[in-house]
């Protein structure tokens, strides 16, 4: 069916290819009008491929013959030299077309193979992430549990930190499990967006709440500008981004260093903002440290799967925002949701 | 003579997350459980329990189905057990008659406070309660006044029905819908941007960091929550 389409698709360029050089007839000579129909062959082969293309050229040598070469209006041919041309014109007209149509194939051929390596990567990482990732918490929860099942005389405040451990790597595998989800929907374009207008400042009080256990006793500071406007985004996603936010900044700075989370209002957007006085990032790994799979070099305590900020990322996109992230000049890390911030509806009653 | 401990309905397919349970309830609350929803139904009508703990994700019913067969008989707290992720089908278990959820994965505090929420609300008679504390506010049902630290506050009407349906659920979560619906009538369902333009304004009033509110909780996807 599309190779039908394909086809009529060729027969429009090369009518459309008639009308300009009929346009244009007066300004341009004969072999000026032969490049209007060639222009229209390579667009075939790169559009349509090798088919369409070599349908193009002939056809693009019979409107030739018919429209600008006396006598007009008929197939007749009264100057040989003419044949030459129409020769010329189907050789050189096919000959690009198949070279097209080749450089077409090959980009196509590379695009694929460059999705099938992601996917072997993607397979891969998987992998050595269920194996790792998720196992060193279920290596943890179950030493820890045997440990209080099989020694008994353990003291109290052995067994009170074995089982906050047990606790603890619980609910790290939860974030791991979640975050897996979350990019496989994000991936397979299953995340279906649930826009509500609503305050940033229920966002951040929502996240703030959900990750109090990770943050422990750090300095928060909440600041958020007085003039934000109600912003149409998934509360629940927006949730996620940034408490992956959070979860990351506790996880790449030290225990007891303060965290700030900022809102501003400028020019149509908002920015969401997590600031750190971690480390910094990498100079250079700006953008990558967005990409999955991705981990910052040296010790992140309780290792993810690379996968926080990559869904921060996609969730930013999906809401026609951006993630990014730029080192503070008095050190730390500052990570930005930008998020679109059209004219809200009507004020309440 | 004490009262008899309230009998608890447990359903949950995975019989790990059913021992969890037991352990958890077996101190305050006799229990008895189902595996499926067939199996649920018979049982409530058997024993007519004081309380049900139902999981959504029920091999052989649909969990909103049950939530629906039990309110057609019964007015005991239903508290559904969802995963993160399902707000739609939390949302329209509370519609449907549900009175709260939890999340999985959730701790044994949590679940405690749920039931106990749930069975108070279940045991209050109507127009018992005239004043209403959480915090340092003070809101006098009677007379229809708030305070803070002893400080009145004041509130647009608006507000102070939107507090007020939060009173009468305090513990439990209220959807968007419902708030909408008790304090604009039922006109204003879909407008939840209403709802949180209120809501922040109660919170700039009444909350320390409204940034961080300790009592006026977000239920993100859902509605919210007066946590006293």
């Amino acid at each position: 069916m599309t190779s039908a389409r394909n086809y009529m698709g060729a027969l429009g360029v090369v009518t459309l290819a008639s009308a300009l050089a009929g346009l244009l007839r007066a300004q341009l000579a004969d072999s000026e009008l032969v490049m209007v129909y060639m222009l229209g062959v390579v667009f075939c082969a790169a559009r349509y491929g090798r088919g369409p293309s070599l349908v193009a050229s002939a056809l693009s040598v019979a409107a030739f013959d018919f429209f600008f070469v006396p006598p007009y209006f008929t197939f007749a041919v009264h100057d040989t030299r003419f044949v030459l041309t129409f020769a010329a014109m189907f050789v050189v007209g096919a000959v690009m077309g198949g070279l097209t149509d080749r450089v077409r194939t090959e980009a196509s051929h590379a695009h694929a193979a460059r999705l099938q390596a992601e996917r072997q990567e993607l397979r891969n990482v998987l992998l050595s992430s269920v194996s790792h990732d998720l196992r060193t918490p279920l290596a943890v929860i179950t030493g820890s549990a045997t440990a209080l099942q099989e020694r008994r005389e353990l003291d109290p405040a052995t067994r009170a930190e074995l089982l906050e451990t047990i606790r603890d790597e619980a609910d790290h595998l939860n974030r791991l499990v979640g975050n897996l989800l979350d990019m496989t929907r994000l991936e397979s374009g299953g995340l279906a967006i649930q826009r509500e207008w609503l305050p940033l400042e229920e966002v951040v009080g929502s996240a703030l709440e959900r990750a109090q256990r990770l943050l422990g006793n750090r300095t928060i500071q909440v600041d958020l500008a007085r003039d934000l406007p109600l912003v149409p985004v998934d509360p629940v996603l927006l949730e996620q981004a940034l408490f992956n936010l959070l979860d990351n900044a506790a996880r790449y700075t030290p225990a007891a260093s303060p965290l700030q989370v900022r809102a501003s209002y400028t020019g149509g957007t908002v920015d969401l903002c997590v600031a750190d006085r971690g480390p910094g990032v990498p100079a250079g790994s700006e953008s990558q440290v967005f990409d999955k799979f991705y981990r910052a070099p040296g010790n992140a305590r309780g290792g993810g799967t690379g996968l926080g900020l990559a869904i921060v990322r996609g969730i930013a996109q999906a809401h026609g925002g951006t993630a990014t992230v730029h080192n503070r000049a008095e050190g730390g890390a500052e990570f930005t949701i930008t998020l679109p911030a059209p004219p809200p509806p009507s004020e309440a009653p | 003579m004490t009262e008899p401990m309230p009998l608890i309905l447990v359903v949950d397919d995975e019989l790990p997350i059913r021992r969890f349970l037991r352990a958890t309830l077996q101190d305050d609350y006799r229990t008895v459980e189902a595996g499926t929803g067939a199996e649920a139904l018979s049982l409530a009508r058997q024993y007519n329990p004081d309380a049900v703990l139902l999981d959504l994700g029920l091999p052989d019913l649909d969990g909103l189905e049950v939530v629906g067969k039990l309110r057609s008989w019964t007015q005991a707290p239903i508290v559904v057990v969802s995963a993160r992720g399902r707000e739609a089908d939390k949302i329209a278990a509370l519609d449907g008659g549900a009175d709260d959820y939890l999340t999985k994965p959730f701790g044994a505090g949590e679940l405690l406070a749920r039931l106990r929420v749930a069975l108070r609300h279940a045991a209050r008679l109507p127009d018992a309660q005239e004043v209403f504390e959480f915090g340092d506010t003070r809101i006098d049902l009677l007379f229809r006044t708030v305070t803070r630290a002893g400080e009145p506050v004041h509130l647009t009407p608006h507000e102070y029905k939107l507090l007020v349906t939060l009173v009468q659920h305090a513990g439990k979560v209220v959807t968007h819908n419902l708030l909408l619906k008790q304090v604009w009538g039922p006109g204003a369902s879909g407008q939840t941007h209403y709802l949180r333009v209120y809501m922040a304004q109660l919170r700039a009033k009444l909350e320390v960091d409204s940034a961080r509110p300790r009592h006026l909780i977000t239920e993100p996807g859902v509605g919210y929550r007066l946590r006293p």
